[in-house]
């Protein structure tokens, strides 16, 4: 009955379709804006010059159809973020025996309620965070991938597009009904600049999150299912990056491996600024995140061309 | 003794209409915009046991909807049916003992597994001894040759030993009565003779009574004695498929090739000029307006003539013909 | 043979072919296996974390907190396992896959949640079965308990999706819903039930009665309390005399996928 199974992961990872329509309209976009001859192209480098600014309106479309698709998936949204809620209400009620029974006023340096935000923001990525793996490996197995080679566009950056454009309008959601019930529990937060914190932390963040899942995407040019390795990353989210705990709760041996690891770009970094804003710190953790954005590119981009020319050689 | 009696059937379904936009699926989910779908209209026919039905009608004209009924999955909207002395809805359970169905589309197979284990869980589901079952199983599979890759997982067998296999699961209890959806969907001629060939055999040697939808008009020609025609819902025929051809073979078809193309355009009584390419021409010939011999003779007088055929109608467009002679017939009604 | 014994045998020879099939896939068969112990043990991670910090949840010990954990994962386990069609029954119902079942002359739900066996789950069972070797009581009093929790476990677990699930004959789009409230209660399942208080234990013991659970490693585990037992066995009892009700109510309405929604 796997049959069933795999049909099941299909539809659950309902936003191919759409991405594909996404990638058509914005071809269009291309294709009227210039009527340069489209020399075929194999390594996601348009040969001949384009100005940074079709470029830029290009990327920007496919994030921008991505966005009204999953607007139109509202519902559905809604009803994911239902889950948010029960969650963030088990942590609520845990939390609150847990400093009862600690009968101190803050936690590895958290108070009651900036734990509960730090919860809800660290959430709210995760739940946003688009589900990649299968959608490339289908792309790659069906030999899509060769197809959408044809096309003026970078494969990697149509899909970093696609992937923030989603994310964006997960992370609106799942802010709006997570930060309906912080409002609602603790009433207005006073973390000051924590909101600019969240989004210049997140936008890297998402970026890694991309960087990591598109990495472990393309292992479908050699290995036959990468949808477990995927599973674990996240898992690896969950735990050593923050998101149930804050590192600073972890053992200090813990703590010390952590922060050698990409993890906590993604989750502890954007949620700890949210509520305990610094000026000094959130530097710090901006640097540490583009090192590894630098360093993450570097080897998607190695991967990628690696994979192409496998793919060249194979023929798909 | 009729093995299906079937009196004022009927089926409608309700369907939401969902509102575009956000706005409308949350109206829809307080309010939801419903309305009524007849499916099958209260319809009547009887079968007989060990006869061969054609149970035929376009896309969704309600075919798979009556045969659901009689195998008792939907509850009708109303009516009566007598499926070999069961209320099909009511007494299920009991019925489907006796009952075999294959769904050319639907596969009771397991798709991981050789057909043997399948085969084997057919034979608890129906409760047949053991005995009796090696007995069954080892007949059908030499009657529908499956030796061969009996022990071969479903999935890795082509289209035409999964329908046979399929088929073979169907019979494994002995049904009295088969319900076959389009059994021969997609298969090559080859694998449709030979399934036609062991379908007959099986209504010919164990009496079964027979009850086959198909867009195949050679199942229909090949397999049955009387066919029932459903459009919208309706019987808008039911008679013996020699009758229906006689009937309904008005118009023969003649393809002409002449020496040179024509000045002038063929103008006949009871003849209409289907298709003309240079100088072959293929003519429609009403048989009530006009003979084959008249058209034929003038033909020759007027032209000169390479080759000619003449032809009778498929059986696909004898029922493209009842369908489109039923469509006039209602529209008449409603206007007049 | 008589009617329930020939069930029996048909609902074991279900299992059988369910457990071939899946060892058709060795591979991804063990792949999934350890990632089901992976996801688990994020949650062991957890609570290590936690308790290496703070001694005591509201009266509940470590060995508490992973004894709900060895009774959910190897409870949830064993109804995936064995019910697997359980989970996707408003699927099964919303595209007409029923009628296979409908036509053939054995109980349609019994016949339905045991064509399925959920890969995954066999996992969860594992990762249980190990939680109890590591924390558990291994005596032979403290195996029969465990037993004991297991089974009352995996009816929960069943009977609530398959009333969850049959949603699909009354209601559109029922798979999401379904969804949420399976996960809903996997959570709950998995919190000690003593974290809450007054509405939100409420209902835990009546509309996601998820409480039946979470608090048998307390009130049978680590102390025989007779109101809790009894409580849990008419819990269950209600739970299964509701879930087939209402599928065999629903049968009567079931639309064979005719029920779709039109855009317009």
């Amino acid at each position: 009955m796997r049959a069933r199974d795999e049909e099941h992961k299909r539809r659950q990872d309902g936003s191919n379709g759409p991405i594909m329509a996404g990638l058509e309209a914005a071809s269009v976009n291309e294709r009227t804006g210039r009527s340069a001859s489209h020399t075929p192209w194999q390594d996601g480098e348009r040969r001949g010059v384009s100005s940074l600014a079709v470029k830029l309106a290009k990327y920007t479309a496919v994030g921008g159809i991505t966005v009204r698709n999953h607007v139109a998936y509202i519902y559905d949204f809604l009803l994911r973020s239902l889950f948010l809620l029960v969650i963030l209400y088990v942590f609520l009620q845990l939390w609150t025996v847990t400093f009862e029974g600690e009968g101190t006023s803050r936690i590895a340096g958290y108070r009651f309620d900036q734990i509960i935000w730090y919860l809800i923001f660290a959430e709210a990525i995760i739940m946003a965070s688009p589900r990649l793996s299968l959608k490339v490996e289908e792309e790659v197995k069906k030999g899509d991938i060769g197809y959408q080679l044809t096309r003026p566009m970078s494969y990697l950056l149509f899909h970093y597009s696609a992937y923030m454009g989603e994310a964006a309008v997960r992370l609106v959601v799942n802010l709006a009904v997570g930060g309906a019930l912080g409002l609602f529990v603790f009433g207005v937060p006073d973390w000051g600049f924590g909101w600019v914190g969240y989004l210049v932390m997140a936008a890297g963040a998402f970026t890694v999150n991309f960087l990591i899942t598109m990495m472990i995407a393309l292992c479908s040019f050699w290995i036959e299912e990468t949808w477990g390795i995927e599973f674990v990353y996240n898992k690896l989210l969950f735990t050593v990056g923050g998101m149930m705990l804050p590192l600073e709760t972890f053992p200090e041996t813990l703590q010390k491996v952590c922060a050698w690891l990409p993890f906590q770009t993604v989750v502890y970094f954007p949620s700890k600024m949210a509520v305990q804003f610094d000026a000094l710190l959130i530097g710090k953790f901006f640097v540490i995140q583009w090192i590894w954005i630098a360093l993450l590119s570097l080897l998607l981009a190695l991967l990628y061309r690696k994979g192409v020319k496998k793919l060249n050689v194979n023929g798909g | 003794m009729s093995a299906i009696r079937v009196q004022g059937l009927t089926k409608s379904f309700t369907m939401k209409h969902k509102q575009p936009g956000l706005s409308g699926s949350i109206k829809g989910l307080f309010k939801p915009v419903v309305s009524e779908k007849v499916a099958v209209q209260p319809i009547d026919f009887t079968v007989e046991q060990g006869e061969v039905l054609a149970f035929l009608g376009p896309n969704g004209a309600g075919k798979s909807t009556t045969i659901k009924m009689l195998t008792g999955i939907l509850h009708p909207s109303g009516g009566e049916a007598d499926v070999l002395g069961y209320t099909p809805w009511r007494d299920r359970q009991r019925l489907a003992f006796h009952v075999g169905s294959v769904f050319g589309q639907k596969s009771q197979l397991w798709y991981h597994l050789p057909p043997v284990d399948t085969f084997e869980l057919m034979g608890r589901i129906y409760e047949v001894p053991m005995n009796d079952f090696r007995k069954r199983r080892d007949d059908l599979v030499e009657r529908f040759e499956l030796g061969n890759y009996l022990h071969t997982p479903v999935r890795k067998l082509s289209l035409g030993e999964r329908m046979r296999c399929e088929i073979a699961a169907a019979l494994l209890h002995r049904p009295q009565i088969v319900f076959l959806d389009e059994p021969t969907i997609g298969l090559d001629v080859v694998v449709k003779a030979m399934i036609r060939d062991l379908i007959r055999e099986m209504n010919r040697e164990e009496g079964t009574t027979l009850f086959l939808t198909s867009h195949d008009a050679g199942d229909v020609e090949q397999l049955c004695k009387r066919v029932i025609v459903i459009n919208h819902g309706q019987v808008i025929l039911d008679d013996s498929v020699t009758n229906m051809k006689r009937e309904y073979l008005t118009h023969k078809t003649i393809h002409l090739k002449l020496a040179v193309i024509p000045e002038q355009p063929l103008l006949l009584p009871g003849v209409e000029v289907v298709k003309q390419k240079g100088a072959g021409l293929k003519l429609s010939v009403n048989t009530v307006e006009t003979s084959i011999e008249t058209v034929l003779a003038y033909i020759v007088q007027n032209y000169r003539l390479e080759d000619v055929t003449i032809e009778d109608p498929s059986m696909e467009e004898v029922i493209t013909h009842i369908y489109a002679k039923a469509g006039k017939e209602q529209g008449h009604e409603s206007s007049g | 043979m008589s009617t329930a014994a020939k069930h029996l045998s048909f609902v074991f020879a279900c299992w059988k072919m369910n457990l071939a099939g899946a060892m058709e896939f060795r591979m991804s068969f063990w792949l999934q296996v350890v990632t089901m112990m992976v996801n688990n043990a994020v949650w062991i991670f957890f609570w290590g974390v936690y308790f290496n910090r703070f001694p005591l949840v509201n009266g509940w010990q470590m060995q508490d907190v992973m004894m709900m954990w060895a009774v959910s994962a190897a409870g949830f386990g064993f109804s995936a396992v064995l019910f697997g069609n359980a989970y996707s029954l408003a699927n099964i119902v919303a595209t007409g896959q029923l009628d296979t079942y409908l036509a053939q002359p054995k109980p349609v739900l019994l016949h339905v949640l045991v064509s399925r066996m959920s890969v995954s789950a066999i996992g969860d069972i594992l990762f249980g079965l190990i939680l109890f070797v590591l924390f558990g009581d291994l005596s032979w009093l403290g195996i029969v308990k465990f037993a004991v929790a297991l089974c009352l476990a995996t009816m929960i677990f069943t009977y609530f999706t398959v009333l969850t699930q049959s949603l699909a004959f009354y209601i559109g789009n029922a798979e999401g819903l379904g969804h949420q409230f399976f996960i809903t209660f996997l959570t709950f399942a998995t919190y000690p039930t003593d974290i809450f208080r007054g509405i939100g234990r409420m209902v835990l013991f009546t509309v996601i009665p998820a409480g039946f659970i979470s608090y048998l490693p307390l009130g049978l585990l680590r102390e025989m309390q007779t109101p809790f037992l009894l409580a849990t066995v008419v819990a269950v009892t209600v739970l299964a005399v509701c879930a087939t009700w209402s599928f065999s109510r629903g049968l009567k309405r079931y639309g064979s996928g005719n029920m779709m929604t039109v855009r317009m």
